[in-house]
């Protein structure tokens, strides 16, 4: 039963006492779309979701779903669904009865209650412990507890708070996986709030990265890693990561400290920041790279070389291949292609896009 | 597009999570006010009692000072300047009675919890039974044979420990902390009228009625079982790690004790505090009973102003009521900043 | 931790080497060693020993007392061994009346009133062995449905045909009645005030204060506010035509009027200890309940409810051993009248030890503390335990 909707927020905002916690949020989210809000602790994504939720009053703007303006609705009539951090699992009802109480507060009849609640268990692979209490569980089974009572609806959008965050790192990887195909097979609208990179990038059509309240850049995956629109979604996306290098913009070069790189394109003369990412980056011999740097530490991850190298009191890192070798404190050049050099300007943090690295210096 | 609320839903439901919607409002705060008025008139009724003359206050209700009647002070008076000796003593009293009892009965009673709560007890049932028979021995002998009760409990003792000594490889079954810990807790089912004739007897016969002391331990007793209940639920939530750290530092149990697990507990002990010190200031009957004139507390200041011929005097009635109640609420603010909404749930979590 | 100490005093682990001679160290650290040794017995002996002298050792005395007659003669007492004849007395004999109530014949809605409940009783008797018999099960619940079988046609034959039931009818009204009205509205006002709000702090603290009263100053407070001439409520009884009513003078005026006191005295304890519980109850979830739809009835029914249930259990067992001792109240109240009408057992136990009846008041005592336990336990077991059986 497929009733995705879209949602639309326009100009959201949210104050806790002096603290302005969402700032002019404006979102698009498409029909079907898994949408992550990304951001560090505090950047707002969380009260975001749960104005989408509406478990927060919403001091300006608008949010609808679908056809429907939910800004002032209930939580009950918005036919959304949620999954939180803490699972809010009912510790005394069981898991049939903890998947079956949305219909049950709907008035669902008790046989077609009971089919629905072990259709959903099945979607979780939770059917055959439909008689355990949630103190009975694995913090992965209850997770699927929480997952199973948002799907028994049907509702026409998903919304998660971080349901990964308590589980260990290897069933999380697992879950990861569940959860993506579940909503590929489903179809669902789903809306994901997390910290975790790395589950932004492997479960979501788009993201949206959060700072400080403020939307920074939305985008697809792919989008916000590889064309950052601002420092912050730069070196917030990456791990290790973004390499980041301040200098100056004068007469066609890039200056700092010792470095010297020419750039073609239009250039405003001012601060910037040079950015690069680790796995761009290749090392070779003093001299004959970009710039040079000397060796800090080389660490050996076994599928990988990851080198920690050292320009002018900074520390930069690199990914090598998992043979390389190099003593501390030996110098190094660096070398990057134009097109994995990324700059913005210093003041705002903007993604300076009019002039880049000259190919072949 | 903003959407239609119609008035019915305007007035019953909630306009946003979180918020409650006006029909709701007005009853609820209708019924709390309600029962706020319900809750301080009589408080208020006696506050002004205390401030009405004689006359005022058997011609009929007057309701509000200076309006209705002329407040007069002559019931403090009587009660702090003619009658101070009785009055200040009887204050004094009840602060060293409650004071003392309720240190005795927390202290004694952490104790008892922290070790139940702690250390792992196997009486063996048989010696209990041994125990209550040698008892009745004791009693039986004192009762109807007219022995002193001292020989008598020296008698019975002695053959406690000498049965116990040789029959208890025999004893098997066992009773454990629970066991103790409901033993203690189920006193407080006592009705205080049970037990209270022979409590006086006893004190009686070590020349000790009218003293301070026999009201402290007898309070200190009563409210052991509520000590220990709170104080218990308490401790056994502080994890262990704490003390096994201290013991392997070398401290000893007492020191843990008193160093570590205490400190710790000062939101169980600032509630348990209170809640002895109130019961131990309010207590009227084993007052009465233990009391004649030396050691006579504010509860029997109370009745005794209902003076027999000369009718109750309900306004001299009023002032001690009211000055009984300042000590009180001065205690509640002051451990209040200790205790925390979460020890009362934890102790009564059973 | 320093050294100290001369070359030949080692450092003990765990303490400070003390100075002094030899023989005086290893006294004062045996005695601390073994203090520790035996902390499990020190600890708990203090709290045991006091118990044994001023709780038990009375206890039994009072036994003693209850099955004596006690005279005081020149120089002393006199014990006299009667075996049960004070209890007789007080079931079968002379002081029926007072105990139990007057008896004189059963009425239709006696007998009504009788046959339905008895066979409710009867009815959970034997249902319950059909589930779960056991041998300790099956003893106590008969003991039980004795019990209460005689509590029934008591009832029966005294308050609903026609005449009085004595103290023992009234005790348990008070229990009932007054411990049910305090709960309800103990919990009404709890969640009200778990409501959002303005001003809980406020009606936390003042619905605290009757707590800090003394239960005689209540009596004697409530006792001058009913008074119908000279009470605050004179306008209002004037007005309402019960001028000259003394409600003093009807029995069952007069038993409502201690409820009404002993439940000031006592809602807030409850309402404290369930509001604790109300908020303890997980925000998550109940927010949880909110966006499944939910109304505030149903999440108050399914979420919440269950998880205050054990607290509500254990509040009440402590509210309804402390309501079977209620004493100072009608003592002071209406000092038991009219006639025995608001006569709880405790202050019955208290006017037959004033007239110097010891034996007596013992016994109406020890009949107190067995109703006492037999209701408590019954409680525990079925309700407590039940549900800790069940979740």
């Amino acid at each position: 039963m497929n009733r995705a909707s879209g949602l639309v927020i326009k100009d959201l905002n949210k104050s806790f006492g002096d603290v302005h916690v969402v700032k002019d949020l404006n979102l698009t989210v498409e029909p079907g779309e898994f949408l992550v809000l990304l951001g560090p602790s505090g950047c707002g994504k969380t009260t975001a979701l749960r104005m989408i939720a509406g478990l927060e009053e919403i001091d300006s703007g608008s949010i609808s779903l679908g056809e429907k303006d939910v800004t002032n609705m209930l939580p009950k009539y918005r036919d959304v669904a949620m999954v939180f951090q803490s699972y809010a699992l009912y510790p005394h009802k069981n898991v049939a009865e903890n998947i079956g109480f949305p219909l049950k507060v709907r008035g669902v009849e008790p046989e077609a209650r009971d089919a629905a609640v072990r259709d959903a268990a099945q979607q979780v692979q939770m059917e055959d412990l439909l008689h355990r209490y949630p103190r009975q569980l694995s913090g992965g089974q209850r997770q699927r507890v929480a997952l199973a009572r948002a799907i028994v609806r049907s509702p026409s959008v998903f919304l998660m708070d971080e349901p990964l965050s308590n589980l260990d790192a290897q069933l999380r990887g697992y879950m990861r996986a569940e959860l993506k195909h579940m909503q590929q097979e489903m179809g669902v609208t789903t809306i994901y709030v997390t910290h975790d990179q790395i589950e932004a990038m492997t479960l979501a059509h788009r993201v949206a990265i959060m700072n400080d309240g403020r939307l920074q850049q939305v985008g697809t995956p792919n989008q916000v890693y590889s064309d950052p629109i601002n420092l912050f979604v730069a070196g917030f996306m990456g791990a290790p990561p973004m390499n980041f290098i301040e200098g100056g913009l004068n007469s066609g070069k890039f200056i700092s400290g010792d470095i010297e790189l020419s750039l073609v394109g239009d250039q405003e003369p001012g601060p910037v920041v040079l950015g690069f990412r680790p796995e761009d980056t290749a090392l070779v011999a003093a001299g004959t790279g970009l710039f040079d740097a000397t060796i800090y530490t080389v660490e050996h991850t076994g599928e990988q070389t990851l080198v920690t190298i050292q320009v002018a009191r900074k520390q930069l890192a690199v990914k090598m291949p998992k043979d390389f070798e190099a003593s501390t404190n030996s110098t190094v050049g660096v070398q990057f292609d134009p097109s994995a050099g990324y700059f913005f300007d210093q003041s705002d943090g903007a993604r300076i896009r009019t002039c880049r690295l000259q190919a072949g210096t | 597009m903003k959407n239609e609320r119609s008035l019915m839903t305007q007035l019953f439901e909630p306009p946003a999570i979180g918020k409650m919607a006006p029909a709701t409002k007005i009853v609820v705060y209708t019924v709390l006010l309600s029962w706020t008025a319900f809750v301080l008139f009589p408080i208020y009724w006696i506050i002004i009692t205390s401030f009405k003359s004689a006359v005022d206050v058997n011609r009929g209700p007057f309701f509000v000072p200076w309006v209705d009647f002329t407040p007069s002070l002559h019931a403090w008076k009587e009660l702090f300047v003619f009658d101070w000796k009785d009055t200040l003593q009887a204050y004094f009293n009840s602060i060293i009675i409650a004071l003392s009892a309720t240190l005795l009965c927390v202290g004694i009673g952490s104790m008892a919890a922290y070790a139940l709560a702690r250390v792992e007890y196997k009486p063996k049932f048989g010696s209990i039974v041994i125990f209550v028979l040698s008892m009745v021995g004791a009693f039986l002998g004192v009762g109807y044979l007219g022995m002193d009760w001292r020989l008598s409990l020296a008698v019975a003792l002695a053959v406690f420990f000498f049965l116990v000594k040789a029959l208890s490889k025999h004893f098997k079954a066992s009773v454990g902390n629970g066991d103790i810990l409901f033993w203690m807790i189920s006193q407080r089912i006592l009705p205080p009228i049970v037990v209270v004739v022979p409590i006086y007897m006893m004190f009686q016969s070590v020349h000790l009625l009218d003293t301070h002391i026999a009201i402290i331990l007898t309070y200190t007793v009563i409210n052991l079982p509520i000590a220990v209940w709170l104080m218990y639920d308490f401790f056994v939530s502080i994890p262990k790690d704490l003390e096994e750290s201290a013991q392997l530092d070398g401290a000893t149990r007492l020191m843990t004790f008193w160093e570590i697990v205490l400190p710790l507990s000062r939101p169980g002990l600032a509630a348990t505090t209170l809640l002895v010190m109130i019961l131990s200031w309010n207590e009227y009957l084993f007052a009465l009973f233990l009391s004649t004139s030396r050691a006579q507390t504010m509860p029997i200041l109370v009745a005794a102003m209902n003076a027999g011929e000369r009718g109750i005097l309900w306004w001299s009635m009023s002032v001690v009521i009211v000055v009984m109640i300042i000590p009180v609420i001065l205690m509640a603010l002051l451990l209040q900043s200790f205790i925390s909404k979460g020890v009362l749930l934890g102790a009564v979590k059973g | 931790m320093a050294p100290s100490g001369d070359s030949e005093t080692p450092i003990r682990p765990g303490g400070v080497s003390p100075a002094g001679s030899p023989s005086d160290r290893s006294i004062r650290v045996r005695v601390s060693e073994w203090l520790d040794y035996r902390h499990g017995t020190i600890f708990i002996m203090p709290a045991v020993v006091m118990i044994l002298i001023f709780s038990i050792f009375p206890l039994a005395a009072s036994l003693i007392i209850a099955f004596s007659r006690i005279r005081l003669r020149a120089g002393g007492y006199q014990v006299r061994f009667v075996g049960f004849k004070n209890f007789a007395k007080q079931i079968f004999g002379s002081e029926q009346f007072h105990f139990l109530g007057a008896f004189k014949g059963i009425s239709v809605l006696g007998w009504v009133f009788a046959t339905v409940l008895i066979s409710l009783v009867l009815w959970w008797f034997f249902r319950w062995m059909r589930v779960r018999f056991n041998v300790l099960g099956f003893v106590g619940r008969l003991f039980l449905v004795a019990i209460a079988i005689g509590l029934i046609l008591m009832i029966a034959a005294t308050v609903l045909s026609g005449t009085r039931f004595g103290t023992l009818g009234t005790t348990l009204f008070y229990v009932f009645a007054g411990c049910s009205v305090q709960f309800v509205i103990g919990l009404g006002l709890a969640f009200l005030c778990s409501q959002p709000i303005r001003g809980k702090t406020f009606f936390r603290v003042v619905f605290f204060v009757p707590l800090m009263i003394t239960p005689i100053g209540i009596g004697y407070a409530f006792r001058m506010m009913a008074d119908t001439t000279k009470g605050p409520f004179s306008p209002v009884w004037q007005w309402a035509g019960l001028g000259d009513f003394a409600w003093a003078a009807d029995a069952w005026t007069a038993r409502i009027f201690i409820v009404i006191g002993d439940s000031w005295q006592w809602i807030p304890f409850i309402f404290v200890v369930l509001l604790a519980g109300l908020e303890n109850v997980s925000r998550d979830q109940l927010e949880a309940a909110e966006v499944d739809g939910a109304g505030r009835w149903q999440i108050f029914r399914e979420i919440t409810w269950p998880q205050i249930a054990p607290v509500a259990a254990t509040v009440m067992l402590i509210r309804v051993i402390e309501a079977f001792k209620i004493v100072d109240l009608p003592n002071i109240m209406t000092s038991g009248g009219p006639g025995i009408a608001t006569e709880s057992m405790s202050l019955h136990a208290l006017f037959a030890w004033r007239s110097l009846d010891l034996g007596q008041s013992a016994a109406i005592a020890y009949l107190l503390l067995f109703v006492t336990v037999v209701m408590c336990v019954s409680f525990f077991n079925l309700v407590v335990l039940d549900r800790v059986r069940n979740t």
